[in-house]
């Protein structure tokens, strides 16, 4: 992952930094935001997507069709998913009761912890 | 070993760890690159050949191991192949904190719109209905109950919905 983005040209690098600050950005508005044309735009998040840098979703967004583009899930903060040193309950089970016993000892682990 | 920078997240060992228990931990923790049978695991990780079996078929029904069968043409025995596929863990993960967030709202909503009474000896909590019924009396033991503020609680629940909807970029209201 570290060798795909050390590759990026200085177009890709800056439209990847601004996709990861804005946590989310609709493609009609990322090529005006890095101020490019729309084509560069998309040439830019297709190199980012297919690098698997980024995840492109479609959408519909001021009445276009356009992508929703996101940060990749490995950047994201799965520390999020803990408690203290609890995992969510959730995780490999296909039910999520939110009033289970190992749920509300998750929520204790949270409010004693923070 | 495939897959380094993945598996030297503390968070993706403890998924790990979960899925495949502390017997299959040495599997899932060293993935190798490309295919591997069962027995090679086996014998690479001084393991019993049950153990190896147990944790592949977990990775398998979660995703993150596929396999193909090769027939030996002579003796007719089945080979198994696996190969690891923990490239999806980041989004199996990302769903895990989409799960635990709308499990957090729900219990956020419970515990506000709920009064809740304590009984301090036998650690049990109560709704305010039950503990009504109870004559505000535990059951259990026959104590008294108090009302229990569960103030902490919502605030850290709060603050980690706050925190997942950011991460997530999910809007406040939008998952429900």
């Amino acid at each position: 992952m570290a060798a795909a983005e050390a590759e990026l040209n200085e177009d890709e690098r800056a439209g990847l930094e601004l996709i990861r600050e804005s946590g989310g950005i609709h493609q009609s508005d990322f090529w005006k935001e890095l101020d490019v044309s729309s084509r560069k735009g998309s040439r830019i998040a297709d190199a980012l997507a297919d690098q698997e840098l980024i995840q492109r979703e479609e959408t519909v967004y001021n009445g276009h069709n356009t992508y929703y583009l996101t940060p990749a899930a490995r950047d994201l903060d799965f520390s999020l998913l803990m408690a203290g040193d609890m995992l969510s309950p959730f995780v490999g089970d296909d039910e999520v009761n939110a009033h289970s016993d190992t749920f509300s000892q998750f929520v204790m682990n949270l409010a004693y912890e923070e | 070993m495939a897959f380094d920078d993945l598996l030297e997240d503390p968070v993706i060992q403890k998924y790990l760890h979960e899925l495949v228990g502390p017997k299959g931990m040495p599997v899932a923790a060293a993935p190798p690159d490309g295919e591997v049978t069962d027995e090679e695991l086996a014998e690479e990780l001084g393991l019993e050949l049950n153990d190896v079996r147990r944790a592949l078929f977990i990775l398998y029904e979660n995703d993150l191991a596929s396999y193909r069968r090769l027939r030996d043409e002579d003796s007719g025995w089945l080979t198994y192949l696996w190969t690891f596929e923990y490239e999806k863990i980041p989004e199996q993960l990302q769903s895990e904190m989409h799960r635990l967030l709308d499990a957090l709202e729900e219990r956020e909503n419970y515990e506000k719109d709920n009064e809740f009474y304590l009984c301090e000896t036998c650690g049990i909590r109560f709704e305010f209905g039950e503990a009504m019924e109870f004559g505000f009396e535990c059951p259990e033991c026959g104590n008294p109950v108090e009302a229990m503020e569960n103030t902490r609680l919502v605030d850290a629940m709060e603050t980690r919905i706050e925190k997942l909807r950011d991460e997530l970029n999910v809007e406040h209201g939008q998952e429900a």
